[in-house]
């Protein structure tokens, strides 16, 4: 199906994703997520679509910068690390649907997928917290990756994900933002990240990927052992 | 109710699935996912350790146990938890014998599970440290984190565990806790502070690290707050 040989490594929790290119083939990968490669592989940094699609993503909050790794000659071996640990899965696109796939999670795909950030994040998004999401379309190769292992979920009705914990789905899906009670702790503090209780509801038909871990949790973990200022 | 554990020891995460108007119990923030039609509620559990005071309690330990409890209003329906670091989970089924838990190890619970927050058994030894120890009875499944994998251990006899790595135990087993090395200097310099030993036959869960240590490790690096 992939038009790339590929196999991905190390999977859930040390995911990287080994491509070989074919020769004169060109891959999209996130700005430095390339780990290793054979030396006839050129790299070429590019804002894709041009300089104002660029500057509209760093707008976005985020960083997508891509590079271009084209094969001279023979074919060559690409080693694709994301910047967090986890897991990298394949996905398909076959023109019928995009896929939403959070800002951070892209980690490669053909040239001829089409990237699109200018989406201002989930509908209904009213607090501080912001999630943006890259659509891409078209046709061709995607590989994402995520904080800890990836669960795929078939969503057939209606389906509740924590904000946090969303990698990408299906744009098949109708989506809203809303708080629920049972689930909000912001009034109690018990962090300073998430806690919100901000879920997205999904509906209708199509997948869905979530996480296993969540990066916010982990800061707020971290957060009560910096160092206190010395005032003296 | 259906408990299965998903990718072990790292990145443990567990699918629960639940029949029509089953529940269960969960520590704020634990849920990663669920069927659109589960309803997620904050109500203080009655019973031990619940109810107004039990809250109250809560709050003046200092420590966020907050629970969600999620009940499924039809078969079928599904709920994921998660850990909030990188680790493992233990299913323990609790058949009426007491288990002590460390509370951030606690993820979640049967409806018939009691969580005890007044058990005091090790505080006055942490009074510097946000360790506190939850006290669980009752029947049904008990889902318990760690930072890193979980070992068991079965203690017959005598074992020494660090208090960083205590993760869950029986309470058939009853303890002492105090330093590692004979001398209170050489207790300070090897870093092993305080441990516990435990005497008697009973399990022992305990955690391959230390989240303390973990904690301290990184966020000293950290710019100050």
């Amino acid at each position: 199906m992939s038009q790339f040989e590929f196999r991905v490594e190390n999977n859930p929790s040390y995911a990287s994703l080994i491509v070989t290119l074919p020769p004169n083939q060109t891959l999209l990968v996130e700005a430095g997520a390339m780990a290793a490669m054979d030396a006839n592989i050129e790299m070429k940094s590019k804002m894709r679509g041009g300089l104002m699609k660029g500057i509209g993503r760093m707008f976005s909050g985020e960083s997508l910068f891509i590079s271009e790794f084209t094969a001279r000659n023979s074919a060559g071996e690409l080693y694709i690390s994301p910047g967090v640990p986890g897991d990298v899965t394949y996905y398909h696109l076959d023109g019928s649907k995009g896929l939403m796939v959070q800002s951070s999670g892209f980690v490669a795909s053909s040239p001829s997928v089409d990237l699109d950030t200018k989406f201002q994040g989930l509908k209904g998004f009213f607090t501080g917290e912001s999630i943006f999401f890259l659509r891409a379309s078209g046709q061709g190769d995607f590989w994402f990756s995520s904080y800890g292992a990836i669960i795929e979920i078939p969503v057939e009705g209606d389906y509740v994900v924590d904000t946090g914990y969303i990698v990408a789905f299906e744009d098949t899906l109708q989506y809203n933002v809303e708080m629920i009670g049972g689930l909000s702790f912001r009034s109690l503090r018990t962090g300073i990240l998430g806690g919100e209780g901000l879920v997205c509801r999904f509906s209708g038909k199509g997948k869905l990927w979530v996480q296993s871990r969540n990066l916010f949790p982990l800061l707020n973990f971290l957060y009560p052992f910096r160092p206190v200022p010395n005032n003296n | 109710m259906e408990i299965k554990l998903l990718h072990q020891p790292d990145n443990a995460i567990a699918h629960v699935t639940l029949d029509a108007g089953e529940e269960i119990i969960a520590q704020a923030g634990a849920m990663v996912a669920m069927s659109g039609n589960i309803n997620a509620s904050t109500t203080l559990r009655k019973g031990k350790g619940g109810g107004i005071m039990g809250g109250l309690k809560r709050m003046l330990a200092g420590e966020s146990l907050f629970l969600s409890v999620f009940r499924a209003p039809l078969p079928n329906s599904e709920i994921w938890f998660a850990p909030k670091l990188m680790g493992d989970l233990l299913l323990y089924e609790m058949r009426g014998d007491e288990f002590v838990v460390q509370a951030s190890s606690y993820l979640a619970s049967g409806p018939n599970v009691d969580i005890d927050l007044g058990w005091q058994g090790f505080k006055s030894f942490f009074s510097g440290e946000s360790i506190f120890w939850l006290s669980i009875s009752g029947q049904g499944p008990l889902l318990v984190t760690s930072f890193g994998a979980i070992y068991e251990v079965d203690v017959d006899g005598e074992y020494v565990v660090d208090t960083g790595h205590i993760v869950a135990f029986e309470k058939s087993l009853s303890f002492t806790v105090g330093k590692a090395n004979p001398s209170w200097i050489g207790a300070f310099l090897g870093g092993e502070g305080l441990v516990c030993r435990f005497r008697g036959k009973g399990k022992l869960y305990c955690q391959t690290h230390n989240p303390g240590a973990f904690g301290s490790l990184v966020g000293s690096q950290l710019p100050p707050r």
